[in-house]
């Protein structure tokens, strides 16, 4: 069983912050609607008073977090696998099934939870919140702006903090549906969440895709972006627990995350790729590329680089960056990627060499279209200075 | 990550648990010292009388009436009469807006009230409580000073005495000289002689006001009470011109020329703040007047329509109850008295209207006089300019006779000497005595009468009750037993509820909790197959 970083610091104090001030307001919130008698009735609304206004307090901290760390997105309701989540509940829960969606950096939350927490955020918190101050500061029908009568305030208030409650009791019992049941709970405290082994594969792809993003946007030049790749590989990679590059659950992750994956043999024929890595060379089929030599993949002139490099790892297991190379696809037509190459060891012996592609056509293409650019507009320049003189 | 996690905690905790603190310090402190104003203690005043009354030479030779006396007093305090001749403590009357009757003279001559009903016909024994000698009927001369008591609110000797059915003239016993001699500033018996025992007797009125405020603890009444400050009466009643501030709200209509609490303890008396709030909407005296007639008990009801009840003589019989009062009098019928009483409460402005004898009733029971008031009237419109407010009030409820033909109350001739002189208590006769008492005062009488249910609000002003027997949050905010329960026109935080919305509320967390429970054994029930599979 492996554990997964899940909840930020600020996330988690948000999260017990309000839990604390949420039962401390439905404590002294019932005992002021003569619910029942605890604290005694001054006291009660002494603490609620207070504790309403450290929640305002607590309530801007946690918009700053989520519109500065972009967490807000977490919320956007969707209605992808909402039916999938809610027939897991009254269904596959009790036949084992796996959970239908899963828990991903972005991606937290089950399309149910996405519904249910917006639904909190955006109207049961702020009509709380409103009617709460309503009720504190305007309950007497006296001068300004005023209220004909507490009533109204005082039954939407009051039938929130019903809503509030009904949702803990199903919040917390829906925290034991997690690997284990507590789990969740532990996740929430910790920061680290126990997951299935699947789970964190699929984990890992949103964690490099990310990561790739975040290289992307970083990207000054293509050997910075391949050290990028490999630094948030790593620290991906660190956070599941996986140290080696060679780890099946690595592989596996790499699936689907946008870089091509390759594995050859010490023959140099192909022995396995991903289907990122045979769309990037055009082919349609994994099958079509699988047996070949790699001689296949570069012109005439740059083979001969690629097998000096792939040679050097074989004998020395050197790990390559390569900086951007070119590639000859299935069509003949060409395109640009920068490139890893690591030994690939079966009982320390090396079979072969594996490694990740990333495309940078794109990225290439248009640098060299700003170059055509800035050439062009250098000439235009000189044109007028000559002019001048 | 740990170690932040530990220091926001750490921050926490200590930011709820000292804001805690600190509002409990300022609570304690501020009991501590009182908020005052307008105020000086008695320690720290000199309370030696400004002059010595028993040198005067004025007041040495023999008086032979109580005008004389009232001669010596005008001629050295020259223009004082006339200042008291312009008060209602002379006129009985003052001239007062009420609300659809507009402006008129209102006092005990025209209003009834639910006890001993009205003067008219049995001044004689009434005007005892007159600051003036020989107002018999409506023939006294409101004009001539002479016939002003200085005596009866002056008297410092405690020997001082109006005689029964006088007419506000003195007991015989009276050595007026002595009297004269030993004048001052008016204490509480001089009030109390009149505004405890009205209505026949011992705090039969106003519940709040009674003899035992002349010697109290602080249970009794904070202000008064002998161990304490021992105010007077004339401390809050602050008097100008002998015009003395506050009068009483269950006879007079307009808010004006009133007596507050908030004269001395400002707006503002409480640290905390929520409870400086509550003035807004609710009387000082709401909270801080626990109960009523605390020493000794109050008349709550009157029933006129069992008098006349006599023994085998013909003779007019007493019976008390169990506690030592007057449950029957043949006299005036039945009563029920009791001690402690807990107020009845109603949203007021300060604005009251009366029942007049000439006005034909249009409610039962009759409201002999009505407090104006009620959550949504905000004063805006009002003169006062001054929301309503929730006051205590004692409610003296009551039967007495009325016209069924006219659909009027009477006002029938109590009072008088001999028998055979038309008044009820000598002739036990309800119908000479409303025909002499109408007749008195011009009015109509067909001749029939009956007896209807009336009831008469009285807001309670004293009594104040020392802070820790004040009222409490639950007092009001409870679910049923709560003190305004019968309040209903607002809702009360505490008290009231939408049974529709705590319905579905309710059910949704019952449902929330079952949903669980019952999700999570069937995941229990579900596995364990799985299991044994």
């Amino acid at each position: 069983m492996k554990k997964v970083y899940i909840y930020k610091i600020f996330e988690r104090f948000w999260h017990w912050a309000q839990a604390l001030l949420i039962l401390i307001l439905m404590i002294s919130g019932f005992e002021i609607h003569s619910s029942f008698n605890l604290l005694g009735y001054s006291t009660a609304v002494t603490i609620h008073d207070f504790a309403a206004w450290v929640f305002l307090v607590l309530i801007c901290f946690a918009i700053f977090w989520h519109f500065t760390t972009g967490e807000w997105k977490q919320y956007i309701p969707t209605t992808k696998y909402l039916k999938a989540q809610f027939d897991y509940y009254v269904g596959g829960i009790f036949r084992g099934a796996p959970h239908p969606t899963k828990k991903l950096v972005y991606n937290k939350f089950n399309p149910l939870q996405r519904l249910i927490y917006l639904g909190l955020k955006i109207l049961v918190i702020p009509i709380q919140v409103i009617s709460g101050f309503l009720y504190l500061y305007f309950h007497y029908p006296i001068q300004g702006l005023e209220l004909q009568s507490l009533e109204y305030v005082a039954i939407i208030h009051t039938f929130g903090a019903f809503l509030l409650l009904a949702f803990m009791i199903a919040h917390v019992y829906l925290t034991t549906t997690g690997y284990k049941p507590l789990s969740a709970i532990i996740a929430m405290i910790t920061g680290w969440e126990e997951m299935s082994e699947e789970e964190i594969k699929e984990r890992l792809v949103s964690d490099i895709e990310t990561s790739i993003l975040k290289s992307r946007a970083q990207l000054k030049s293509s050997e910075e972006y391949n050290e990028l790749f490999d630094a948030a590989m790593s620290t991906a990679g660190k956070k599941a627990g996986i140290t080696s590059l060679a780890d099946s659950r690595f592989k596996d992750a790499i699936e689907n995350s946008g870089a091509g994956y390759f594995f050859i043999s010490k023959n140099g024929i192909y022995n396995d790729v991903n289907e990122t890595w045979y769309k990037l060379y055009k082919y349609d089929f994994k099958d079509e590329i699988i047996g070949k030599h790699y001689r296949l993949s570069r012109t005439e002139e740059d083979f001969a680089e690629l097998e000096a490099h792939v040679k050097t790892v074989l004998q020395t297991g050197q790990i390559i960056n390569h900086g951007e190379v070119k590639r000859i696809c299935k069509d003949g037509s060409v395109g640009y990627h920068t490139l890893t190459i690591s030994p690939v060891y079966e009982e320390s012996e090396i079979v072969g060499i594996e490694g990740f592609i990333i495309d940078t056509t794109s990225q290439l293409l248009a640098e060299r279209e700003l170059l055509k650019k800035q050439i062009r507009i250098d000439k235009e320049l000189k044109k007028r200075k000559s002019k001048e003189d | 990550m740990k170690r932040l996690k530990l220091l926001l905690i750490v921050f926490m905790f200590p930011v709820i648990c000292v804001s805690q603190e600190e509002i409990e310090e300022t609570a304690s402190d501020s009991s501590a010292v009182l908020k005052l104003q307008n105020y000086v203690r008695m320690m720290d005043r000199d309370n030696t009388p400004p002059a010595d009354h028993s040198t005067f030479p004025q007041l040495q030779a023999e008086f032979k009436n109580a005008h004389e006396v009232t001669q010596a007093c005008i001629s050295c305090h020259t223009g004082r009469v006339d200042e008291i001749m312009k008060t209602n403590h002379w006129l009985w009357e003052r001239t007062e807006k009420l609300e659809g009757k507009g402006e008129l003279p209102l006092g005990k001559k025209n209003i009834l009230n639910n006890f001993c009903i009205g003067i008219s016909g049995s001044e004689k024994t009434c005007t005892r409580c007159h600051i003036g000698y020989g107002w018999e009927d409506k023939s006294f001369d409101f004009s001539n000073k002479l016939n002003v008591d200085c005596l009866i609110c002056h008297d410092n000797s405690g020997t001082y005495e109006k005689k029964r059915g006088g007419a506000g003239y003195p007991d015989e016993s009276v050595d007026l000289n002595y009297v004269a001699q030993s004048v001052g500033k008016p204490s509480k018996i001089n009030c109390g002689v009149c505004h405890f025992w009205g209505g026949g007797g011992n705090n039969v009125k106003h519940g709040d006001l009674e003899k035992a405020l002349l010697d109290c603890n602080r249970e009794v009444d904070v202000h008064m009470a002998s161990e304490g400050e021992n105010m007077s009466c004339v401390e809050c009643h602050i008097t100008d011109k002998h015009n003395i501030a506050g009068k009483l709200y269950a006879l007079s209509s307009e808010n004006k020329n009133r007596a507050t609490c908030t004269h001395c303890h400002t707006n503002a008396p409480h640290a905390d703040k929520l409870l400086n709030e509550h003035f807004i909407r609710v009387a000082c005296q709401t909270c801080h007047i626990s109960t009523y007639a605390k020493a000794n008990a109050t008349k709550l009801y009157w029933d006129w329509s069992t008098a006349g009840r006599l023994d085998e003589d013909g003779n007019p019989i007493h019976e008390n109850d169990a506690d030592g009062n007057h449950n029957y009098l043949s006299i005036k019928g039945t009563f029920v008295y009791d001690t402690d009483v807990i107020p009845e409460y109603y949203w007021f402005n300060g604005i009251a209207n009366h029942h007049l004898i000439t006005d034909t009733i249009d409610t039962i029971p009759v409201q002999m006089n009505s407090l104006s008031g009620s959550y949504l009237d905000k004063g805006k419109y009002q003169k006062t300019n001054k929301p309503s407010k929730i006051w205590p009030v004692k409610v003296h409820r009551g039967k007495q006779i009325f016209d069924p033909v006219q659909n009027k109350l009477i006002q029938p001739k109590l009072y008088a000497e001999m028998k055979g002189d038309s008044a009820y208590w000598k002739d036990f006769d309800w119908n000479k005595a409303s025909q002499a008492g109408m007749n008195y005062l011009g009015l109509p009488y067909s001749g029939k009468y009956d007896f209807v249910k009336t009831e008469m609000y009285w807001p309670l002003n004293h009594m104040v009750s020392p802070k820790e027997k004040a009222l409490s949050c639950k007092d009001c905010h409870s679910r049923n037993e709560g003190r305004l329960a019968q309040l209903n026109d607002f809702y009360l935080p505490g008290r009231d509820k939408n049974r529709f919305f705590d319905f579905i509320g309710i059910g949704l967390i019952v449902l929330a909790a079952f949903g669980a429970i019952l999700h999570g054994s069937l995941r229990v029930f579900f596995r364990k197959n799985h299991h044994l599979k």
